[in-house]
Order: structure tokens, then C-alpha cells, then sequence
């Protein structure tokens, strides 16, 4: 009696979790890969690929729209992305791109994050 | 130099104190032996006051520019104005930890002092994990990141704190989470030493109940605070990203709330018990986990802090924690035999609180989730993330269902049914019908907005009715029973700032614009002129203007440029605030032709956000002073105050 009372919308409850959780990331994971994994990635919807910007990077539209190659160990790929930048965006930065590889062999990033060498030091002295 | 080896001696000193503290007291608790008890609990204290000598003298090195130290030579450099050198304590990792502990250490004491009505066992064992805990920092700050590592060769001038800390956000946002953070450790130790001496009585309760509702509030602020510094620093139009430094800040949050309401079941009917301890042990494991998770780098995020070797030190704190509670809990909580005594209706305060718990224990499992994917799909083959619309489609349907509770679960009267509560509930409908009538006039067809704005219009209309019936009746009542109008205080913040998530979430607006200086660009029906650009020098970096007109406001976002750190730029965001809408302007670019590409937001209601989660602040503060908690209910009928062993 006493599981019938709170056992059981216990359960329910965690059911319905476990389906939000379960339904949701099916719908919205991400893969995160490499710039070398990319070329053999065959799945569709949206990735994630971090990597080094090379320099190359150039800007139009008032600076809203960027094109750069991103490099990562020995695999390359062109980036074309519009929006405003990072403010630590630069040639030779980690940047993390998200989008669709392109027909055309070009990465079309929606969004594009820097991912900080380091949020609290700039860069470590050498002891 | 000799502030270094000052600084490290003191920590070594505090290590042994700890270390000693620890040992004693549990011995001490375990033979029953008050000098001991009192000797152990000095020690604590002792250890505290090593960990304040090391924070001064860290303080003091930074301040007197001591580059022979690689802290304060990697935070500061002589341009740093010194605010932010003081700020410099914890603006590092290895600060950053010495900061936490030095709170947990002051916290822990006070506890300690306030614990006298526990028993000395109980006291003893809380003395003796404390202590524990303490050393565990003490030992990561004196042996893998010491702040006070020593440079062979000082340098003339540091380096500098990076551009994006140098804001005043900067000087309240850390100390205040990490304050919370150390604060959860204080309701564990209590917790786990009332499971080991079998005792969970009503002045435990108040006693755990106080410093849960301490870190909860520090967690609040912070949490706030983070969110105000996002806005209004990093220029991406929000507040909140679900990165995983945000989301390890939520988990103990969302866990710490569940116990300060299901604690109340426990105070008024002695049920819960164990629930209530797994809750306390929940948070400080999610805080120590979240903690290892931020500062490992095991899971990208793009707040990465500077990686180091404390990641493995903290895997095996949680993995030793972890394994202290669940043997712990599994041994002495028993089954609490209050709980079959007489049947409580689902329909009732007590299953309004369950159900909510069930929901905020299910919110910490999808944030949970959210988090750890990289880290467990990595594992199998191809990593995977998720982002935003994950959080909002799992977890937004349990934040809709909390909302429900909040407006329902207060009317709701302990054990039974009334007639009167059906009365009662008529304000929260009336308040619901009404928004929704609202919405749909003006044109809202969006179904999670029909959704979150008429529930948050009940919650407020719960709350509104239940302050108005007091005012008419016994307006005192409401300075005297503080604690039960400081939580509903705290429930109309809560509506207050959902209506502005809500608000900004759903109705924002973007705009890209490029402009000649005496453009217009219109966002919104918000209009905006650029007027041209203008450049400043400032003591540590040089400031590029590009100024709006705004009705009769100029607005100045700017772009500033930091000579001394190679460069690096830093946006800074211009807002105006009305009560209806934020405009939110970024500099994105600038031209040679003197002209500007901005990107202009319009965010509805953000204000709401920061009034309104001051409104919970002060409801905290105002229910925790002063008035006790009704645990008196358990003394009068006389539950066993011992738990089974």
C-alpha cells in the first residue's frame, strides 16, 4: 500500500525523466570530432570540430563574415562563418566551430566559440 | 621570497593541525571523551587561523608586488589597478582553492560554535570530517598547487590578469560561488556525523537546516551574480549557456533546494529522514564532483581554467567521499520507523513536497546528463555533446511541472484535505486564467510561452493573496513568522524571475548592422544612430567608441585594445535598461572609412531577472534571522530522536 501511494509516482516520475532525457539528447547530441575525423564522419545533422585557426583568415561584411582554415595535426578544412567574433579571435587560436561540412568541402560553422588557452592566466611563466 | 616560505610554512602548519584535528576528534567522538572533543575541536580552529595567516600573507605579496611568487607574477602586473590585485587572491586556480579553503575553515568554525546543542558526539564527528575535508585542501594547496611556488629568476613586472576578469563583476562574482561552494561542506559533515553517532534530532535538523539555507543563498547570489557578469561582460545577448561550469554551479543548487523544502517533512512529521541526509551528502558530492569536472578539463567547455594536476587529487576525493556516505547511509540510516505509522493522502503538503523533490532530483539528473555525455560517449566510440535545446526540451517540462507545484503546493495544508483549500486555490486559477487571457489577446500563439507565463502568474497570485489575507487580518504577523514570509517572499522572486528568463528567452531579437556615422538602424521599434568614432587611451588599455544616440541616452560600445597582453581585445557592451526591454548593442567591427558593424539586440524583461532574484536574496536573509523553525512538533510527539542503528 505504502509503494501504491509514493513508490509508484516515483516511478512515474523517473520514467518520465528518463524518457526527457533519453528523447532529448537522441535529438540534440552533437558529435565533437577532430578536424581528421570530420572527413570520415558520415552522420548528419550538426558536429562539432575544434582546431587551430590558421593564418588566413579573412573578413567581409563589416567584419561580420569570416572565412579561415582550420587546422588540426596534419588535417585542414575551410571554415565560412557569419557573426560577430570572439574577442580573442586570431590566427593560431583554438577555435570550436558548429555546423555542416559542405558539399563543396567547406565547413558552414553556425556558431564559433574560442575556447580560451586559459580563463584565469594569460600565459604560465616557466619556472 | 620570505612571503613565500611564510606563506607555504603556514600551510604546512594548517596540514598538520588538520590532519591532527581530524584523527582526534574521531577518536575523541568514538570513546565519548569531552576534553579530547573540546582539544580536537581547537585544533580545527587552530588550522583556520594557519589557513588565514597563508591568505594574508598571499594577500600581502600581491599587493606589495612580489614577482619572486609565480601567482602573483602570473595574475597581476604593475598596471593592474588595485582592486583587482586584491581580487587577484581568487583569480587563480591555486588562490582560488587557498580562498575556498580559508571560507570553509571560517564557516566550519562557526558551525563548530553554533553546535553545542548537538551532543558531543555529534559535534565530535562533524569536528573530525570537517577537519578531514579541510586537510584534503590544505594538502592539494601545499603539495600539487601551492600559491606560493617561488620564481628562480624575479622578474621586473607580471603579467597581468586577463582583460575579461578586470571588471567589477570580477571582484564579487568568485568569492561569492565560491563561498557557496565551500559552504555545502558544512551541512555534509553534520549530516554524515549524525549518521555515525545514530542521532538526527529536532536541534540537528534547525542546525543543518541553517547552513544548508546559508549555502543555498550564497549559491544564489552567485549563481545571480554569474549570470549579471555574463550579460553584461561577454557580449553574446544572454546569461546563461549551459556550459559545464554553469551546470556543475546548478546541480548542487537544484539538489539544496529539494532539502530545504523536503526538510520541512521531517520538522513537521518526522518522516524523510533519510532522504533528507542523502539529499545534504548529494550536494557536497555534486559541488566536489563539479569541482573536478571544471578544473580537469575531462569535458570541453569553453570556460577552460587553467589545467593542472589537482583533477586526479579531486577524482579521488570524490571517489573517497562517495564511498564514505553510500556505506554510511547504507548502514546507519535504517528504515525509519515513523514512516508506516499513519497513511498521508498524495494530496497534501507532504506530497506536494515529494512530487517537487522528484522534479528537482530529476532536473539534477538531466543537467547531470547534459554534462557528463562527452566524458561517458568518449568512452564509446565517437564523443558527443549537447547544447541548449537539450536542456531546455528535458528539462523544461520539470521546470513547468515545479512552477505548477509552486503555485498549488503552498495552499496545500498538511495531512488532509480541506474545503477551504479548494477556496484558496481559486487565486492562483484566477491569476493563471487571467495571464493566459492576456497572452492570447495580444496575440501570443507560442505554446511553452502560454505554458511558463500564466503558471508564473499563479505562483504570484498564491503568493500575492497569502501576503494581502495577513496584511488585512494580523498584518504582524508577517515580522514574526519570518521564516514563512521570507520563503514566500522568496517564491515571488522566483515567478518574478522566471517571467524574465521567459520573457528574454522567447522574445529576443537580433539585428547585424552596418553603418556610416548619422545612420539609423531600427531593432524592435527601438531606434538607434551612430554618431561616429572616437578613441581613448586609458591607463592599461586603449578604448575604441562608437557612439549611439538612443533617445536622449548615448550608448558606447566599445572595442578596447590591451597593449601589455600582446594585444588582446576585449568588447565592451553598451545596455540601456528599461522596464519593458534591454538594448543590447555590441561593437563587432570598425572600419577604416570611420564607419561600424553592430550587432543590436532587443531582450524583453531582463530587468526582472535581477530584481527579482533580489527579491529571493532578501527573503533568504529575512527568514533565516531571528525566528526559529516549527520543530517543535517532533518533541511533543515524541518521535524517537535516535535513529535505528
Amino acid at each position: 500500500m505504502l509503494f501504491l501511494r509514493w513508490g509508484l509516482p516515483g516511478l512515474v516520475v523517473a520514467g518520465c525523466v528518463g524518457y526527457l532525457i533519453l528523447s532529448a539528447s537522441g535529438g540534440s547530441a552533437e558529435y565533437y570530432l577532430t578536424v581528421s575525423e570530420l572527413r570520415t564522419h558520415t552522420h548528419a545533422g550538426d558536429v562539432r570540430v575544434a582546431g587551430v585557426v590558421q593564418n588566413d583568415v579573412q573578413k567581409s561584411d563589416g567584419g561580420l563574415h569570416v572565412t579561415f582554415t582550420e587546422k588540426d595535426g596534419t588535417a585542414s578544412v575551410p571554415v565560412d562563418y557569419s557573426g560577430p567574433l570572439p574577442d580573442i579571435f586570431k590566427p593560431g587560436i583554438t577555435v570550436v566551430v558548429e555546423g555542416k561540412l559542405g558539399g563543396d568541402g567547406v565547413f558552414h560553422a553556425r556558431t564559433l566559440l574560442a575556447k580560451c588557452p586559459s580563463r584565469f592566466s594569460t600565459q604560465p611563466y616557466t619556472s | 621570497m620570505i612571503l613565500g616560505y611564510f606563506g607555504a610554512g603556514a600551510l604546512l602548519a594548517g596540514l598538520v593541525l588538520g590532519g591532527f584535528a581530524a584523527l582526534l576528534s574521531f577518536w575523541a567522538g568514538w570513546r565519548q571523551a569531552p576534553l579530547f572533543i573540546q582539544v580536537g575541536r581547537r585544533a580545527f580552529y587552530a588550522a583556520t587561523a594557519m589557513v588565514l595567516l597563508a591568505a594574508v600573507v598571499l594577500e600581502a605579496a600581491l599587493v606589495t608586488h612580489d614577482f619572486s611568487l609565480v601567482y602573483v607574477a602570473e595574475h597581476t602586473d604593475l598596471s593592474t589597478p588595485t582592486a583587482l590585485v586584491v581580487a587577484g587572491f581568487y583569480g587563480g586556480q591555486e588562490g582560488s582553492l587557498l580562498y575556498w579553503t580559508l571560507i570553509l575553515g571560517l564557516l566550519g568554525s562557526a558551525s563548530l560554535v553554533a553546535s553545542a546543542s548537538l551532543g558531543g558526539r555529534v559535534g565530535a564527528y562533524a569536528a573530525g570530517i570537517l577537519a578531514a575535508i579541510l586537510s584534503f585542501f590544505l594538502f592539494v594547496l601545499a603539495v600539487v598547487a601551492s600559491p606560493f611556488e617561488l620564481l628562480a629568476i624575479t622578474p621586473p613586472d607580471g603579467l597581468g590578469l586577463n582583460p575579461v576578469l578586470r571588471d567589477m563583476g570580477m571582484l564579487i562574482h568568485p568569492p561569492v560561488v565560491l563561498a557557496g561552494f565551500a559552504a555545502f561542506a558544512i551541512p555534509f559533515s553534520f549530516a554524515c556525523a549524525a549518521l555515525l553517532a545514530g542521532r538526527a534530532d529536532a536541534a540537528w535538523i534547525r542546525h543543518t537546516r541553517r547552513f544548508a539555507l546559508l549555502a543555498w543563498g550564497l549559491q544564489t547570489t552567485g549563481l545571480l551574480l554569474g549570470m549579471w557578469w555574463a550579460y553584461h561582460v561577454l557580449g553574446w545577448g544572454g546569461y546563461w549557456g549551459w556550459d559545464p561550469v554553469e551546470n556543475v554551479a546548478l546541480m548542487p543548487w537544484l539538489a539544496t533546494t529539494a532539502y530545504l523544502h523536503s526538510s520541512q517533512v521531517q520538522e513537521r512529521r518526522g518522516r524523510l529522514r533519510t532522504w533528507n541526509l542523502g539529499l545534504v551528502i548529494l550536494a557536497f558530492l555534486l559541488v566536489v564532483f563539479g569541482t573536478f569536472i571544471v578544473r580537469s578539463g575531462v569535458v570541453p567547455s569553453v570556460h577552460t581554467f587553467a589545467i593542472s594536476a589537482i583533477g586526479p587529487w579531486f577524482l579521488g576525493f570524490l571517489g573517497a567521499c562517495l564511498l564514505f556516505s553510500v556505506v554510511l547511509l547504507a548502514l546507519r540510516s535504517g528504515n525509519q520507523g515513523a514512516v508506516a505509522e499513519r497513511e498521508t493522502p498524495v494530496v497534501s503538503r507532504e506530497g506536494a513536497f515529494v512530487l517537487q523533490n522528484l522534479l528537482l532530483i530529476g532536473a539534477v539528473a538531466v543537467v547531470f546528463w547534459g554534462t557528463v555525455l562527452p566524458l561517458v560517449s568518449g568512452m564509446f566510440g565517437g564523443e558527443r555533446v549537447v547544447g541548449a535545446p537539450y536542456y531546455e526540451r528535458a528539462a523544461g517540462p520539470l521546470f513547468a511541472g515545479l512552477l505548477a507545484l509552486l503555485a498549488v503546493g503552498p495552499l496545500l495544508p498538511w495531512r488532509r484535505l480541506r474545503r477551504a483549500t479548494y477556496r484558496a486555490l481559486l487565486w492562483p486559477a484566477a491569476g493563471l486564467a487571467l495571464a493566459l487571457v492576456v497572452l492570447v489577446v495580444a496575440g501570443v500563439r507560442a505554446v511553452p510561452a502560454l505554458i511558463v507565463f500564466p503558471l508564473a502568474a499563479g505562483v504570484a497570485a498564491t503568493v500575492l493573496a497569502e501576503f494581502v489575507r495577513t496584511a488585512i487580518r494580523k498584518p504582524r504577523a508577517i515580522l514574526r513568522k519570518r521564516r514563512h514570509y521570507g520563503a514566500y517572499l522568496a517564491h515571488l522572486g522566483l515567478a518574478v524571475v522566471v517571467i524574465g528568463i521567459a520573457a528574454s528567452h522567447f522574445g529576443q531579437q537580433e539585428k547585424d548592422v552596418t553603418l556610416q556615422p548619422g545612420q539609423q538602424a531600427t531593432v524592435a521599434g527601438y531606434t538607434l544612430t551612430y554618431t561616429g568614432l572616437q578613441q581613448r587611451q586609458l591607463a592599461d588599455h586603449a578604448d575604441f567608441v562608437a557612439a549611439m544616440r538612443f533617445g536622449d541616452q548615448t550608448l558606447e560600445p566599445s572595442r578596447a585594445t590591451y597593449a601589455g597582453l600582446g594585444g588582446q581585445a576585449l568588447t565592451h557592451v553598451a545596455i540601456s535598461t528599461t522596464p519593458i526591454a534591454d538594448v543590447y548593442v555590441v561593437l563587432a567591427d570598425t572600419g577604416a572609412d570611420g564607419s561600424a558593424t553592430f550587432r543590436i539586440f532587443v531582450n524583453p524583461l531582463v530587468v526582472f531577472i535581477w530584481a527579482g532574484g533580489a527579491a529571493i536574496v532578501v527573503g533568504v536573509v529575512l527568514g533565516s534571522v531571528g525566528e526559529a523553525g516549527p520543530a517543535t512538533e517532533l518533541a511533543r510527539r515524541r518521535i524517537p530522536a535516535t535513529l535505528p542503528a
